[in-house]
């Protein structure tokens, strides 16, 4: 492993450098308080494994996540690891989520293979704004009339598209959704700190 | 041993607005290729508006940038009030400044704290920051919750807000809010000043002589006034599309521009490098120091006049809201219902064109121009340069400068994927 491909120095977690895990102290590494992480870094299985995952949008609702994150943040890292955000983390592989929140639709099929492989790895999954359920404003392209689809077809051939734009329960089951353009605030915290 | 061919791949750039990927080619030790490809979908706007009402569409392209919404409600509005001849009231571009100023904070600060500072500290995420600098994330929290706050009190929320329309603003700042809003932005000044030393006492340095545009405001305000570039033209917003070309970026689900057949460089740096003498006074008293760096061509100082300007954004919308008293107002109603104009503003990332054409209250057509399509010809070049002088330093050297330079820039991949060359009958 140390000699592997995607060998990174990674420090550990913003919480975990605080709170040197002590768990980990007492017991030996076959524990079922411990999992090894990517990286080979050692996580509190007690913490929720979580994810963010952006998929066709504008990305509004994660924008706004970052900013529930200003006042939230600090108390969720007590109970979660971020391991997968890519607008603040590089990515990696990651075996298991405990909770992963999506966000967009699907319009080609290379993201309809990735959500789906999500899904089979995946706890709990929840659905992130509104188009993730109605599918608009990126499946107005569904409704296009001729001479609109004339002016895009060639684009939809070439990178692979899908014929028409699917929302994410079209493509997987969806255990919670949280609506709003972006997501309402109370209602995100609500939901995720259920299953948090 | 060196080595002379080498083929570099990063799929999905990480901390940057949306998904790009970038490939290098080298070939007997020379840079044969650099592909800095948008792989963002594309969700059609310029075609979905068409046939849509001229009053729902500025809610619809805010839809367009989840970070930067208000950048693209904002220049949308100002195409739309211009080609149906509205009129807006003093106190609704005060109030369009600040949501604009709302934006600049908020939007910044995340690129700052959240998408550069792990590359300063070598970490790969800001939540992984040591212990004796963990301070710097509740720093990023604060600075991100005051500009969300001015963004809530003047237009509703940080993204898509809902009180900004065409003809003015359906709600005004609560005065007691306003007060809270007020200390928030004092208390975190400090906060900018700081993260601004970080940056100005990092070695970082990449300077190759490019072409610098802005809309340079009287105010910095990042709303009106004229396009300024460093090589010395004036353009007026509405002739700003005669001096631009596309450029087709292979494999690339968008296109990028040229200006008069030449890549150039817009966004903050550029903004500071051709207009710092229009900053708040107070921020010109304070950051005499970091000013003085300026017309700068190292493309790491676009990261300085960022925090520079937030605390800019900061000055001013302090000294708005504490000299305005806001009174209601009524919408300011279309004169026509047909017309056709453009509407230029400041986005975070740079220069935003919006150019619309109603008829009978609907939008025929939209052309928009997005900062980071602006800048991705000015970004390729930039790594095709700063690759060669590294290929003796091995692949992991090249991908991680690669990388830090493109985040440098703070592309928006969800913007720029917006534009597609079409024909237009």
């Amino acid at each position: 492993m140390l000699f592997s491909k995607k060998k990174k120095n990674k420090s550990s977690t913003f919480l975990q450098s605080i709170k040197p895990s002590r768990k980990n102290n007492f017991h030996t590494h076959s524990s079922s308080q411990q999992v090894t992480e990517y990286s080979g870094k050692v996580l509190d299985k007690k913490k929720k494994q979580v994810g963010v995952f952006s998929y066709s949008c504008d990305e509004g609702c994660s924008i706004y996540l970052t900013e529930i994150f200003n006042t939230k943040l600090i108390g969720w890292l007590e109970k979660m690891d971020l391991i997968y955000f890519l607008s603040i983390k590089d990515h990696h592989e990651v075996k298991h989520y405990d909770i992963a929140i999506v966000e967009g639709v699907i319009t080609n099929k290379k993201d309809k293979l990735e959500l789906e492989k999500l899904r089979a790895k995946t706890d709990i999954l929840i659905a992130m704004g509104t188009c993730t359920i109605t599918g608009v404003p990126s499946a107005q392209r569904n409704d296009f009339n001729e001479e609109q689809m004339a002016q895009i077809q060639d684009h939809l051939d070439k990178f692979d598209y899908l014929p028409k734009v699917l929302t994410v329960p079209e493509v997987v089951k969806v255990d919670a959704e949280v609506m709003g353009c972006p997501i309402s605030e109370k209602k995100f915290i609500e939901i995720f700190e259920k299953y948090l | 041993m060196h080595t002379h061919d080498l083929d570099i791949s990063i799929d999905k750039i990480s901390k940057i607005e949306g998904h790009a990927d970038l490939d290098i080619k080298i070939r007997d030790g020379e840079v044969k290729e650099v592909n800095l490809r948008v792989m963002e979908n594309q969700r059609f706007y310029t075609q979905a508006v068409q046939g849509k009402s001229i009053m729902a569409v500025p809610q619809l392209v805010s839809r367009i940038c989840g970070t930067c919404s208000i950048a693209h409600l904002t220049g949308c509005i100002e195409a739309a009030e211009k080609a149906i001849g509205v009129t807006p009231s003093a106190q609704t571009i005060l109030l369009r400044k600040l949501t604009m100023y709302s934006l600049m904070i908020r939007d910044h600060a995340l690129h700052l704290y959240f998408f550069v500072l792990p590359d300063l500290f070598g970490i790969d995420s800001v939540l992984d920051l040591p212990e004796d600098k963990k301070e710097i994330l509740h720093e990023a929290l604060h600075v991100k919750e005051a500009g969300n706050n001015l963004s809530k009190l003047i237009a509703g929320r940080a993204v898509h807000a809902p009180f900004e329309q065409i003809g003015g603003f359906v709600n005004l700042p609560d005065p007691e809010e306003t007060k809270k809003v007020v200390a928030e932005l004092k208390s975190v000044r400090q906060y900018v000043m700081n993260l601004a030393e970080m940056f100005l006492s990092c070695n970082w340095d990449f300077k190759r002589q490019t072409n610098f545009v802005a809309l340079a405001t009287p105010d910095f305000s990042f709303l009106e006034g004229e396009i300024l570039t460093s090589s010395g033209k004036r353009i007026q917003e509405k002739d700003f599309w005669e001096h631009l070309q596309s450029v087709v970026i292979p494999y690339s689900k968008a296109s990028g521009f040229e200006f008069e057949g030449k890549e150039y460089m817009v966004g903050a740096l550029a903004r500071i490098n051709l207009n710092k003498d229009n900053l708040h006074k107070n921020t010109k008293r304070d950051m005499a120091r970091f000013l003085e760096l300026f017309p700068s061509d190292n493309v790491c100082h676009n990261n300085l006049a960022q925090a520079i300007e937030i605390v800019h954004s900061i000055d001013h919308s302090i000294e708005i809201l504490e000299n305005t008293e806001f009174k209601k107002e009524e919408i300011a109603k279309p004169s026509r219902m047909s017309g056709e104009a453009v509407g230029v503003i400041e986005a975070p990332r740079g220069t935003l064109y919006y150019w619309l054409k109603v008829k009978d209250g609907n939008v025929e057509y939209a052309n928009l121009v997005i900062p980071t399509a602006q800048n991705l010809v000015n970004m390729r070049e930039d790594i095709k340069l700063m690759v060669s002088k590294l290929i003796d330093q091995g692949e992991e050297t090249i991908r991680k400068e690669a990388e830090k330079l493109i985040r440098a820039y703070d592309p928006c991949m969800s913007c720029a994927s917006h534009f597609l060359k079409i024909n237009w009958l």
